[in-house]
C-alpha cells in the first residue's frame, strides 16, 4: 500500500527537491523519511558526506532509516541504476508496499559530466516505474548551475517544497522525448589536439590495440581493460549496426584515455540504451549497457555526420 | 605476437597451413633433423609416397641413413588411418599411442610425424571428424612422448577450413588466427583457451568448444586462460551455456580481472572466474 503523497500513485513517484538553505532541506527530508519509518517502508538515505549528516543528526536516535554510501553509488548512471534496480526489487520480494530514498547526485557532476546525469534523472522515471517507490533528488539551488536546474525541473515531474507540497515540474518532459533530443556535450580539452590513434573501420581487435597503444600507465590497469572491453563493443556495434565509415580516434592525457567512435548511422534508437540493458534484445543494447558500466564517462551526440560516443577510462574532464 | 604472450602453449603440435609444397618440404626436413637430434623414430605421412615432400627427404642421406637404422620412414596414408579416408578418433589416437610405445621400445625417445592431411579433411563431415581427432590427440601429446606436425594445402582447402584446423592446434603458421583452443597437461583442466574471442570468431569459438567435446569432472569445466588476452560478454555467455548443457560449472582461469567484472555484471550462471596471480 502506498503512503503520503505517493497514496494511490501507480509506480514510481519521483520529485525534485531544490532547497535555497540547510532548513528547507530539512524541512522537506525529516518528515518524508519519518513518515516512511511509521509507515513501516524501508527508508533510505544516499546523500554525501556534508548533506548526509544534516540528516543523520536530524533525525531521532535509533531511528530505523538505512544510510547508503551515496558517493559510491553515484560514480556512473548505469551503476546506480543497476545498484538501485536490485535493492528495489529485494524490498518488494520482502513485502515492501513503498519504499522511500532520498538521494543526491554529488556536485561534481554537475560540469562537463552533467550530460549523463541529465539522462540518468530523465531515465529512471521509465527504469524505476515498475516498483512502488517514492524518492526525491536534492539539489542545493546555492551551488547547482542553472543550466543543471533547468535540466532537474524537466526530468522531474514534481517538486517536494517545504510544508509538505508537492508541486507539478511546468517543464516536465516524459523521458522518451527529453532523451531523443541532443543535450550539450563538453568536448575535453584532449579533443583539441589530434589523436594519438586515428583508425578508420577498424576491426574490433586493431581497436582493442590502440588503447593499448595509448596505455602508458597513466590509468589503472583495470580501467584500461575495461576501457578495451568498451571500445571493443561499441567498434562491433557500429560495425554491424551503424554506417560506414566507422572512426575510431583515441587521445592520451595525463590522468586519462578518451575515445571516441563514430559512424554515419542514427545510432541506437531505444532512447534508454547504455543506462538500462536492453530488454527487447535491442541491437548492440547488450554491449553499450556494458560500456556505461565499464567507463567513467560516455556521451554520445547525434549530428549531421552521424553518431558519436566519446567513452573516457581514468579521471573524467569534469569542466 | 612476442614469444612471452605465447609463454604456456605447449609444443609439439603444429598446425602447418602451405601454398607452396617446396615450403612443406622446407619444413619437413627441418622438422626430421630435430627429430634425429632428439633420438626420436621420424615419419613423413603421406597419401602420395613419391610426392615431392617425400623426393626430397630420400635425396639426404641423413635419411636414406635414418630409414636403415628403423628411425625414418614414408608411411603411405592409408596404412595409418581408415581406408575410407573418414577418421576414427579414438582409434586413430590409440594407433598412434602404439606406434609411440613401439618407438619407445625400439630405443628411441618418442615419435614424430610430418603428416600431409589434406585429403581427409576436404568435405564438412570429414573436417568436422577430423577436428575432434585433433584434439583427442592434443591430449593424449600432453602425456605421451608423441609429436605432429598436420599439415594443409591451404589452396585446395579454403582459408575458412584452415582456420577451423588451426584453432584446435597450440601452435600454428596461420598468422591471423585470432584464437586457438588445445590441451593441457591433466593436472592443469579439460583444454586452454589463447588469443581473443569476440564477435569475429564467435561462431568459431562455438564450434572449436563441441568438436574438444569437453567432459566435466566433478560438476566442473577448468579451462586455462592465460594466454587469452581477450573475450567479450558473448563469449563468456557461449562458455556458459555449454557448460550448463553439459551439467557443469565452467572455470575459467585468467590472469584479467575484467572477465570477473564482466561476469558479476551480467550475472552469468554456470561461469565462475578465478583471477590467477
Amino acid at each position: 500500500m502506498r503512503t503520503g503523497a505517493a497514496a494511490g500513485h501507480h509506480g514510481y513517484y519521483h520529485e525534485a527537491l531544490r532547497y535555497g538553505s540547510d532548513d528547507d532541506l530539512l524541512a522537506v527530508v525529516v518528515p518524508f523519511l519519518l513518515g516512511g519509518v511509521d509507515a513501516g517502508e524501508p527508508t533510505f538515505v544516499a546523500l554525501g558526506e556534508r548533506t548526509g549528516g544534516l540528516v543523520r543528526s536530524a533525525l531521532p536516535a535509533g531511528c530505523p532509516v538505512e544510510f547508503l554510501p551515496g558517493g559510491d553509488l553515484y560514480a556512473r548512471p548505469a551503476a546506480a541504476i543497476r545498484f538501485y534496480r536490485q535493492l528495489l526489487a529485494e524490498q518488494v520480494a520482502a513485502g515492501a508496499g513503498q519504499i522511500r530514498i532520498i538521494g543526491e547526485v554529488p556536485s561534481a557532476s554537475f560540469g562537463a559530466t552533467w550530460d549523463w546525469w541529465a539522462r540518468y534523472e530523465s531515465a529512471i522515471n521509465h527504469a524505476y516505474d515498475e516498483f512502488p517507490l517514492w524518492s526525491m533528488c536534492a539539489y542545493d539551488s546555492r551551488i547547482t548551475p542553472p543550466a543543471v536546474l533547468a535540466d532537474v525541473a524537466r526530468t522531474h515531474p514534481r517538486f517536494a517544497t517545504p510544508g509538505g507540497r508537492h508541486v507539478p515540474s511546468p517543464t516536465w518532459t516524459p523521458p522518451r522525448d527529453y532523451l531523443r533530443q541532443a543535450l550539450p556535450v563538453v568536448p575535453d580539452p584532449l579533443q583539441a589536439q589530434p589523436p594519438a590513434v586515428e583508425l578508420t573501420d577498424p576491426t574490433a581487435a586493431e581497436a582493442r590495440t590502440a588503447v593499448h597503444k595509448a596505455d602508458q600507465g597513466q590509468v589503472p590497469v583495470d580501467d584500461v581493460e575495461d576501457l578495451v572491453v568498451a571500445v571493443s563493443e561499441i567498434v562491433t556495434n557500429a560495425l554491424r549496426h551503424g554506417r560506414p565509415p566507422v572512426r575510431l580516434r583515441v587521445w592520451a592525457g595525463d590522468d586519462r584515455i578518451v575515445a571516441t567512435v563514430s559512424d554515419a548511422g542514427d545510432g541506437p534508437g531505444d532512447p534508454f540504451c547504455g543506462l538500462l540493458p536492453a530488454s527487447d534484445g535491442a541491437p548492440g543494447g547488450l554491449g553499450l549497457w556494458i560500456t556505461y558500466q565499464s567507463c567513467n564517462h560516455v556521451t554520445w551526440q547525434r549530428d549531421d555526420d552521424g553518431f558519436t560516443l566519446r567513452l573516457t577510462a581514468g579521471n573524467a574532464y569534469t569542466g | 605476437m612476442t614469444s612471452s604472450e605465447r609463454r604456456t602453449a605447449p609444443g609439439g603440435h603444429l598446425c602447418w597451413s602451405y601454398d607452396d609444397p617446396e615450403s612443406l618440404a622446407d619444413q619437413t626436413e627441418r622438422h626430421l633433423a630435430a627429430s634425429l637430434a632428439a633420438g626420436e623414430r621420424f615419419w613423413y605421412v603421406t597419401p602420395r609416397p613419391s610426392d615431392l615432400v617425400a623426393e626430397r627427404l630420400r635425396a639426404l642421406p641423413g635419411f636414406t641413413d635414418a630409414v636403415r637404422r628403423g628411425a625414418a620412414e614414408v608411411i603411405p596414408l592409408m596404412s595409418t588411418y581408415s581406408p575410407d579416408h573418414v577418421v576414427d578418433p579414438p582409434a586413430q589416437v590409440a594407433a598412434y599411442a602404439g606406434a609411440t610405445d613401439e618407438a619407445l621400445a625400439d630405443g628411441h625417445t618418442g615419435l614424430r610425424v610430418v603428416a600431409e592431411a589434406t585429403e581427409l579433411v576436404r568435405t564438412p563431415a570429414q573436417l568436422d571428424v577430423f577436428t575432434r581427432y585433433e584434439h583427442l590427440i592434443d591430449r593424449y601429446m600432453r602425456t605421451g612422448p608423441f609429436k605432429a606436425v598436420c599439415a594443409y594445402h591451404r589452396p585446395k582447402l579454403g582459408d575458412r577450413t584452415i582456420t577451423e584446423l588451426a584453432c584446435m592446434h597450440p601452435q600454428t603458421n596461420v598468422e591471423d588466427l585470432l584464437f586457438q583452443l588445445y590441451a593441457v597437461a591433466p593436472d592443469d583442466g579439460h583444454a586452454a583457451i589463447a588469443g581473443e574471442l569476440d564477435m569475429s570468431n564467435h561462431e568459431l569459438f562455438r564450434t572449436a568448444l563441441d568438436r574438444a567435446d569437453l567432459r566435466p569432472v566433478d560438476g566442473e569445466l577448468i579451462l586455462s586462460a592465460a594466454d587469452l588476452r581477450f573475450l567479450d560478454h558473448r563469449a563468456l555467455t557461449l562458455l556458459a551455456e555449454y557448460a550448463h548443457r553439459r551439467g557443469a560449472t565452467a572455470v575459467l582461469r585468467t590472469p584479467r580481472p575484467a572477465a570477473a567484472r564482466l561476469v558479476d555484471l551480467l550475472r552469468l550462471p554456470a561461469i565462475r572466474v578465478e583471477v590467477t596471480a
